[in-house]
C-alpha cells in the first residue's frame, strides 16, 4: 500500500481534476467523425486479420496439441508448453517485441494479435479436439481413410461449433486489444486517441472514446448475430 | 475370403484373451460369433481389420484373388486393405453433425485421394450412388437431415448404407443390434442377410436366437478358444458348451 502510495486521500484530491477534465471534454468534437472513419476501419482490419490468421493457425496447433490426434508425446507437450508460455506473456510485451522486429505500424499489431489469439484459441481448440467422440474417428480408420480425411470428416464437424463460437469471442477481444495496441504504435484509432490526449485536444479525445465504444458494441452485436446464424443452421459444414 | 491363423491376443495385464484362433470364411457366409461378454468376441473382430493388433498369428484376406496379410501392415498398405472391409459397430458411430448422406459418403473415403476429398468433395455420381445405398436400407427420405436427429434404428441403417457404399468384400458387424428394439433388430438383420450374395459377413451377436434365424454358421468362443464351429441351429447342449454352464474348462481342440 505505502509503496504504491495508494490511499483514499489522493483519490479525493483527484476528483476536482477529473471534473475539470470532463468539462474540457464536452462537447465532443463531432466534426472530427469523417477523419476518424479511416483509423476506425484500420482498427477493425487489424483485429480481423489477426483473428483470421490466428484462428487458422490455432486449428493446426490444436491438432498438434491434442492427445487423441497423434502419439508423439514430445510434440504434444512442446506445443502445449509454448501455448502456455504465450499466454503468460502480457500482450503489450509481445507487441513491443514485434515492434522491435518489424518497426511501428499495423504489422506488429497484427502479429501480436495472431500470437495472442493462438495462445488462447490453440489451447481451446486442442481441448475441444480431445473431447470429441472417438468412435466416428475409429470408424473412419476402419474404412481406410487417411489422417487428413479423418480430420476433415470426423474431427472438424464435431469441433466446428465451439471453434466458431470461440473465434467470434476472440474477435471481440481482438477489437478491444487492437485499440489498445494502437495506443502503443500499431496504428488505428488508438493511436489517434493517445495523440489527441497528448496534444490536450480533449474534445477530440472524447469523440474518439465514444467512437471506440460504438465500434466495440457494433462488433460484439454482429458477432453475436453471426454466431446464431451459423451455429443455429440445420446443416453445418 | 478370410483366414485367421493362430490369432492370439493378451490383455494389457498379460492374461491371454484369445489363444490361437483359426478360422476360414468363404464368400456368401454369414457367421455369427457367440460367447460370454468379455470373452474377446469384439477384440477378435477388431483383429480382422487391424483396429486391434494381434500379438501372434496371421489375418489374411483374399477378396480379389490376391491373398493379403493384414496384421503387421501400416499406413498406405493397411488403408488399402481396410478399404475392402466394412465395419458396423455397437451403437452409433456416425458423425452426428453431418447430414445423413454425407455420413454415407464417408464410406467412400478410402477410394478417393486425400486431396480430392479435402478440396472438391464428392462427385454427383458418388452422391447418386450414396442415395441408392440409402434407398436400399429404406431411408432415402432422410438423406438431407442432420444425423443427430435420427433414431437409433435409423442411425444403424445409415451405418449399413455406408457399409454398402464402401463396396467391401467383407463386412464386420459388432453387435449391430445390441441397443435396438426387437422390431429394429429384425429390420437390421433383414438388411444384412441379403448382402451375403456378394460378400461375407462376420458378426458378433449377444443372442443365439439371431444367429439361429439369420446366420449360416455359428462360432462359439470360450476361454480364448473356439469351442464350437458349425451349424447355426444351436442345441441346448452347444449353448451350454459356449456359455459354460457345463462346468469344465473347454479343450481347445473341440470343434
Amino acid at each position: 500500500m505505502w509503496v504504491c502510495r495508494v490511499n483514499p486521500i489522493r483519490l479525493m484530491e483527484g476528483i476536482p481534476r477529473a471534473l475539470e477534465l470532463i468539462q474540457c471534454m464536452v462537447p465532443p468534437a463531432w466534426e472530427k467523425i469523417p477523419g476518424l472513419v479511416r483509423p476506425a476501419l484500420e482498427t477493425i482490419q487489424i483485429a480481423f486479420v489477426g483473428t483470421a490468421f490466428g484462428a487458422s493457425l490455432s486449428f493446426i496447433i490444436g491438432l498438434l496439441a491434442a492427445r487423441n490426434m497423434h502419439s508423439i508425446a514430445l510434440l504434444r507437450h512442446t506445443t502445449r508448453a509454448l501455448l502456455s508460455a504465450e499466454r503468460a506473456l502480457p500482450d503489450l510485451i509481445v507487441m513491443l517485441f514485434f515492434v522491435a522486429i518489424v518497426g511501428l505500424g499495423a504489422l506488429p499489431g497484427v502479429m501480436a494479435l495472431i500470437a495472442s489469439s493462438v495462445g488462447m484459441l490453440g489451447k481451446l481448440f486442442a481441448d475441444a479436439i480431445e473431447e470429441i467422440d472417438p468412435k466416428p474417428v475409429e470408424a473412419l480408420e476402419a474404412i481406410g481413410a487417411t489422417r487428413l480425411q479423418i480430420i476433415r470428416y470426423a474431427v472438424l464437424p464435431q469441433i466446428l461449433p465451439s471453434m466458431i463460437a470461440n473465434t467470434l469471442y476472440r474477435f471481440e477481444v481482438n477489437i478491444r486489444m487492437s485499440i489498445l495496441l494502437g495506443a502503443v504504435g500499431a496504428g488505428g484509432i488508438g493511436f489517434y486517441l493517445v495523440t489527441s490526449m497528448r496534444l490536450l485536444k480533449y474534445q477530440e479525445a472524447l469523440m474518439i472514446i465514444l467512437m471506440t465504444m460504438v465500434l466495440v458494441m457494433v462488433c460484439e452485436k454482429s458477432s453475436e448475430i453471426l454466431r446464431k446464424l451459423i451455429i443455429g443452421d440445420e446443416i453445418l459444414r | 475370403m478370410l483366414s485367421l491363423r493362430n490369432v492370439s491376443k493378451k490383455l494389457p495385464d498379460g492374461r491371454p484373451l484369445l489363444k490361437g484362433i483359426s478360422l476360414d470364411v468363404q464368400k456368401g457366409e454369414f457367421i455369427g460369433i457367440l460367447g460370454e461378454s468379455g470373452v474377446g468376441k469384439t477384440v477378435l473382430l477388431r483383429c480382422i481389420n487391424g483396429l486391434t493388433r494381434p500379438d501372434e498369428g496371421e489375418v489374411i484376406i483374399n477378396g480379389d484373388g490376391r491373398p493379403q496379410r493384414i496384421n503387421g501392415k501400416k499406413g498406405k498398405d493397411l488403408r488399402s486393405i481396410r478399404r475392402k472391409i466394412a465395419m458396423i459397430f455397437q451403437g452409433s458411430i456416425l458423425v452426428k453433425r453431418l447430414a445423413v448422406v454425407e455420413n454415407v459418403l464417408t464410406g467412400g473415403l478410402g477410394r478417393i485421394s486425400t486431396l480430392r476429398s479435402l478440396v472438391y468433395g464428392f462427385t454427383d455420381e458418388e452422391v447418386h450412388k450414396a442415395m441408392e445405398a440409402l434407398e436400399q436400407v429404406g431411408i432415402q427420405s432422410l438423406a438431407h437431415r442432420r444425423t443427430e436427429t435420427l433414431s437409433g434404428g435409423e442411425m444403424q441403417r445409415v451405418a449399413i448404407a455406408r457399409a454398402i457404399f464402401q463396396e467391401p468384400h467383407l463386412l464386420l458387424a459388432d453387435e449391430p443390434t445390441s441397443n435396438l428394439d426387437p422390431k429394429n433388430t429384425e429390420a437390421v438383420m433383414e438388411l444384412l442377410q441379403p448382402l451375403t450374395k456378394q460378400i461375407a459377413i462376420v458378426g458378433v451377436f449377444h443372442t443365439p436366437e439371431l444367429v439361429r434365424k439369420y446366420c449360416t454358421r455359428a462360432i462359439g468362443i470360450r476361454a480364448g478358444c473356439i469351442v464350437y464351429d458349425g451349424s447355426p441351429h444351436l442345441t441346448d447342449e452347444t449353448l451350454r458348451l459356449i456359455y459354460g454352464t457345463r462346468n469344465q474348462i473347454p479343450d481347445c481342440q473341440i470343434h
